[in-house]
């Protein structure tokens, strides 16, 4: 045996210098890797740096912008400009209650003349009614001119001069008392409809004139007591952001930069998409860890993980060319007719692109319920059937519940991936920058919107760099950051408590 | 329900009532008929519920791949359309000619006006329409070279540190926060990110540099879960057994751990492929063009290549499916491109789901 | 042998001063002095002192969980690798000289205190790599040197028949006795001072024991071999001393002969006539 030690050949290298080398080479290497494994650190900050430093200079950009608004006059403008835009708004109101006559009497048999001639009065009422705004709507339109002009100035800084302006005041109040006037005149001697549903609305509709003309002396005070020099506080820049229901940009007349369009469509989207996935994703976890034969299971998992690598921007082609358009058939089938918001007029809207971000959320949400169900120790579910129970009654009554929480960090990771899901919503979603018409009811979930993601994409590349609307992009980007950030926050929270629970 | 009523449903019981005191729990059969076929009408929502996902899936994989195969096959051989595949996108012009319907890309109509006369106005032009989709395959290729070449280095080597070298400590946990809440980042984010940073701090324009890096970065999370998953399937008794022999970590890392867990690595990464060739937000505005005509290569300066916007097949589908109507002239390049598009990626994840069961079976150590 | 090593035993920075605790000691000789031993907050050695005489097999027996495999893994320093693991009292000699002070290269401790584990774990290379690996990551490149190195560990771990024809093949393609074997032959390779074994033989059947035994009875001539085992009678059968743990505390320690015969302390009785454990 001792014959090995005395090869000569192996006398192994053992320097002194060779060994501090080999430590500090070794130390270098792990430096490395360590370095390396820092980079995710690194980008995660740089990420949040950037947005922030891209975006927050946004806040003083649209102060600035909020400030100008006030002091050039177009505040004021648009006070008298809300009076003009509700009168429009009841003229429509009105063809709408010409629209349902019109339908209700073509039920009944009539032809289009004897409808044009029932309607007589009606229409000699309903165009009376329009042109009894268009004094106004003349006014804001010259007011409108004035107050750009001022505003070009001020721009440049020079101080606004809102007396010429101002003094617009009493041919103001002159045309409101006429308008009063004559929208009373009309009101006292409405015309019949003979449809009693078509009676009702348009009762409404007159409800709803009497209030606009008692709302007139509140505008009127209003524009009285309109101060230019009330001071912009500076949070009313972060507010008219984080609570603006506008998203208008590139506008001559004002620029307004509201979150609140985009996260509403983000987040109708999202629930369109969760609404579908979550029951469709959990059922099918469940039936491929518990029910599924085994053929099945080898077959059908690996199916839906490869769902996954579908590339959104063909599953939004998909949609404009395909979905949208089978959707909108669908809801002109007679048989549909009975939703109160169908037929639809736009084949692109919250629900196409809900139902296809619903194909991106279920490998998620089924894959990783899928490993919850499956960790459920075996023990479990032994004893559970040890004690005379079925299989339903074991997984309803066991295994989800031990899992639940896997299957909700599933759920919120799979909320992740819908709400910063881009190609898609851009694709399909409509982009129509609007908080959707709640009075529809579940009609809201069948418009089109805009979200988050899509503004983005869409505005990034055409906006002026360092501008505020570019600034408000990125804020919008920060925006979302944070929330998915949150989201998959909550989700580390549960999963960790779960494993907690179960190991 | 008290005890009295529901002995007197069970109407097998009768004889035994008094029998057992356990009778009560013993349920009626018709209960038990009931529960059982509950259970099957349940067990057939669910069944039914993973066959429509599985439909709707196949339902657009065959209705993109039926219309798609129209454009990329022909009935003669060669069988593949490869003017499609070999051409850059061009605009199509169509327009009446002496009673005929004429389809022409924008070269072979610049030739035939050299020879025939035609009013402009009668000419309708449609974008993208003719030509095919060359220079966005080899965009797209071109882009996930780089972006896994990056993303591989730095993932692979953060992997081997978490793997390898780190103990539980704040710095670890920190990093591997970062790593999980990377992965949730939407990848507009990374889009705008690319952006602010490369694009406009850095001054590289729009460019396959900033591509690369944005791409990079995006995938990176995923990449160093899977590399890190591979690792630590290579058995503690491997390095043990090489660091009792005298070997230093980085030998022990070098010759008995990632030989073994390169295959799981790179099988892993492929998926990571699909991703970055799947993507468009992040290149929207890093490094895709809509239009460009010269081929990446054609560039005087070497260093241009880098500094070069590209084009880009998802990039080339979102154009087309939006900027342009759905008509029977554009449904060419839009389901062609799409088609191609999906089989690209589902070749690369097919792949990746196959190797990566195998391997499976294979690393049982 | 030791005559024949070339320089000390591992590298030392400093001279041995005269404020040295140890005079020079023989090489392969180990003294455990008053050792402790966490893992985090959970103490798992109590005041171990055992000195392990040079050239002669120790058993450490014990029921599980007593920290006989953790001494056995301080002496290589193979806890390192696991986090919070540390000695927090008392000290481990090898050769009179502390192998936990930071001038101790750990990769050189290694070199000179083989293990061969529970798990056989050849690498999933070839035989020949497989011996030849303790040697290459040494720096040794002499193709001659190597292939006469593993043609000897071969032969002093009785598995050369069995397997020179067959040096390209891969380790995994060995039975498992075969396999611990090769351990035991890739960890001589590097010429070590000491084997550690941690129930080298707990997986295989009572023929490949049988062998692996009479291995330990050859190697001692020339090897300190600290040996853990469940198995009683291996312990009886190839060791010379024999150390008792339980509850992390060594209860006894004496020479097997006595050990199993007479031993002094009733827990020791207990265990090896097979009342607990």
């Amino acid at each position: 045996m001792s014959v090995l030690t005395e090869t000569a050949g192996l006398q192994m290298p053992r320097a002194k210098s060779s060994h501090r080398k080999g430590r500090t080479l070794e130390n270098l290497i792990r430096l490395f890797f360590g370095g390396n494994a820092f980079v995710a650190v690194v980008v995660l900050v740089l990420i949040t740096l950037f947005l922030i430093r891209e975006g927050f200079g946004f806040f003083g950009g649209n102060l600035q912008n909020l400030r100008v608004y006030r002091a050039a006059g177009l505040e004021y403008v648009d006070i008298m400009r809300t009076q003009v835009e509700a009168h429009a708004a009841l003229s429509r109101a009105l063809s709408d209650v010409r629209v349902r006559e019109t339908r209700k009497l073509a039920e009944q048999g009539r032809s289009v003349e004897e409808i044009n001639s029932a309607l007589a009065a009606f229409d000699q009422f309903a165009t009376s009614f329009s042109d009894a705004g268009n004094n106004l709507a003349g006014l804001v339109s010259d007011l409108g001119d004035q107050a750009i002009a001022l505003k070009e100035k001020a721009a440049l800084g020079e101080p606004a001069d809102l007396a010429a302006l101002r003094s617009s005041y009493p041919a103001y109040e002159q045309i409101s008392a006429a308008t009063a006037a004559e929208i009373n005149a009309l009101l006292a001697n409405p015309p019949q409809l003979s449809t009693p549903e078509a009676q009702r609305s348009f009762e409404k509709v007159k409800a709803r004139m009497r209030a606009s003309v008692a709302a007139f002396p509140a505008k009127a005070q209003c524009l009285r007591e309109w101060d230019p020099g009330r001071p912009v506080h500076w949070y009313e820049s972060i507010t008219s952001f984080l609570f603006g229901k506008e998203w208008i940009t590139a506008s001559f007349w004002q620029d307004w930069y509201g979150v609140i369009p985009l996260l509403a469509g983000s987040v109708m989207v999202s629930v369109v998409a969760l609404t579908l996935a979550v029951p469709f994703g959990v059922a099918s976890a469940v039936y491929i860890s518990e029910i599924a034969t085994r053929p099945e299971q080898n077959l059908i998992k690996p199916y839906i993980e490869f769902i996954a690598a579908i590339p959104s921007v063909v599953l939004g082609f998909f949609g404009i060319a395909v979905l949208g358009q089978a959707i909108r058939a669908a809801s002109e089938l007679p048989f549909m007719s009975w939703v109160p918001f169908f037929p639809l007029s736009e084949r692109l809207n919250v629900f196409t692109a809900g139902a296809l971000l619903a194909l991106m959320a279920v490998p998620t949400i089924f894959t990783l319920s899928e490993d919850a169900l499956r960790n459920v120790p075996r023990a479990f579910k032994e004893a559970s059937y040890a004690l005379g129970a079925n299989r339903l009654q074991t997984i309803a009554r066991v295994i989800v519940p031990a899992s639940l929480s896997g299957i909700v960090s599933a759920i919120l990771l799979g909320l992740g991936r819908v709400i910063g899901e881009t190609m898609v919503v851009l694709l399909c979603a409509g982009n129509r920058i609007a908080i959707p018409d709640f009075t529809e009811g579940l009609g809201a979930f069948f418009q089109p919107v805009h979200t988050m993601t899509g503004i983005i994409a869409q505005e990034m590349g055409e906006v002026v760099q360092g501008s505020i609307h570019y600034r408000a992009l990125f804020m919008v980007g920060l925006v979302l950051f944070t929330l998915t950030l949150l989201i998959n926050l909550a989700a580390q929270k549960i999963s960790a408590r779960y494993r907690m629970s179960v190991g | 329900m008290n005890d009295e009523a529901r002995m007197s449903n069970v109407e097998t019981m009768t004889k035994h009532e008094a029998a057992s005191s356990l009778s009560f729990v013993i349920r009626h059969s018709s209960f038990r008929r009931r529960s059982r076929l509950r259970e099957q009408a349940l067990f057939w929502l669910f069944r039914l519920a993973t066959y429509l996902i599985l439909a709707a899936a196949s339902y657009i994989f065959l209705d993109i791949g039926i219309k798609g195969s129209r454009v990329l096959f022909t009935k003669k051989p060669p069988f593949v359309n490869l003017e499609f595949l070999s051409q850059a996108p061009e605009t199509l012009y169509v327009f009446d000619y002496q009673g005929k319907k004429m389809t022409l890309g924008d070269r072979e109509f610049r030739e035939w006006k050299t020879t025939h006369e035609i009013n402009d106005a009668e000419v309708t032009s449609v974008a993208y329409s003719a030509g095919g989709i060359w220079p966005c395959i080899v965009g797209t290729a071109l882009l996930v070279i780089g972006s896994m070449a990056l993303a591989l280095f730095i993932g692979v080597s953060s992997a081997i540190y978490l793997s390898e070298y780190s103990r539980n400590g704040r710095m670890v946990r920190l990093v591997r926060t970062a790593i999980l809440n990377l992965a949730g980042v939407p990848s507009i984010v990374f889009g705008l990110f690319g952006f602010g940073l490369v694009v406009i701090f850095f001054g590289w324009n729009v460019s396959l540099l900033a591509g690369w890096f944005t791409l990079g970065l995006m995938v990176l999370p995923a990449i160093i879960t899977a590399s890190e998953e591979s690792l630590r399937a290579v058995p503690q008794g491997l390095r043990e057994g090489s660091l009792a022999l005298g070997a230093t970590r980085w030998q022990t890392i070098r010759k008995n751990v990632l030989p073994y867990a390169l295959p799981g690595i790179l099988t892993s990464s492929i998926l990571g492929i699909a991703r970055v060739a799947g993507e468009t937000a992040p290149i929207m505005f890093t490094a895709a063009y809509a239009t460009r005509d010269t081929m990446p290569w054609q560039v005087s300066r070497f260093s241009d290549f880098f500094f070069q916007g590209v084009m880009a097949l998802p990039y080339h589908i979102y154009v087309v499916s939006s900027k342009i109507p759905q008509n029977d002239y554009t449904a060419r390049v839009q389901y062609g491109a799409a088609f191609v598009f999906l089989l690209l990626v589902m070749l690369i994840a097919l792949g990746s789901i196959l190797l990566r069961t195998r391997l499976r079976a294979r690393l049982q150590w | 042998m030791v005559t024949t090593m070339p320089e000390a035993p591992f590298h030392q920075p400093h001279a041995p001063g005269p404020s040295s605790p140890a005079p020079k000691k023989d090489p392969e000789s180990i003294a455990i002095e008053n050792l402790d031993f966490a893992y985090g907050d959970h103490r798992v050695l109590h005041g171990i002192d055992l000195d392990i005489a040079p050239r002669s097999v120790t058993a450490l027996i014990g029921p599980s969980g007593c920290g006989k495999t953790t001494l056995l893994r301080c002496i290589n320093r193979m806890n390192d690798l696991i986090d919070g693991a540390r000695i927090t009292r008392g000290a481990i000699r090898l050769g009179g000289i502390d192998i936990n002070t930071p001038e101790i290269d750990v990769v050189d401790l290694r070199r000179r205190v083989g293990m061969v584990f529970q798990k056989s774990n050849p690498f999933p290379k070839s035989i020949y790599d497989n011996i030849a690996y303790g040697l290459r990551v040494a720096g040794v490149t002499k193709r001659g040197a190597i292939n006469e190195a593993v043609e000897k560990s071969l032969r002093a771990a009785a598995l050369w028949e069995e397997t020179k024809d067959r040096l390209e093949k891969s380790a995994l393609s060995l039975s498992g006795g075969q396999q611990q074997r090769l351990c035991i032959a890739r960890a001589l390779a590097v010429q070590p001072h000491v084997i550690l074994m941690d129930e080298p033989c707990s997986a295989l059947d009572p023929i490949a024991t049988a062998r692996i035994e009479e291995l330990i009875q050859q190697l001692k001539r020339d090897y300190t071999i600290v040996i853990v085992t469940h198995n009683m009678q291996q312990a009886g059968r190839c060791s010379d001393q024999t150390a008792f743990f339980y509850l992390g505390r060594l209860i006894e320690y004496a020479t097997t002969a006595k050990i199993f015969s007479n031993p002094s302390q009733r827990q020791t009785e207990d265990y090896i006539t097979g009342r607990f454990g």
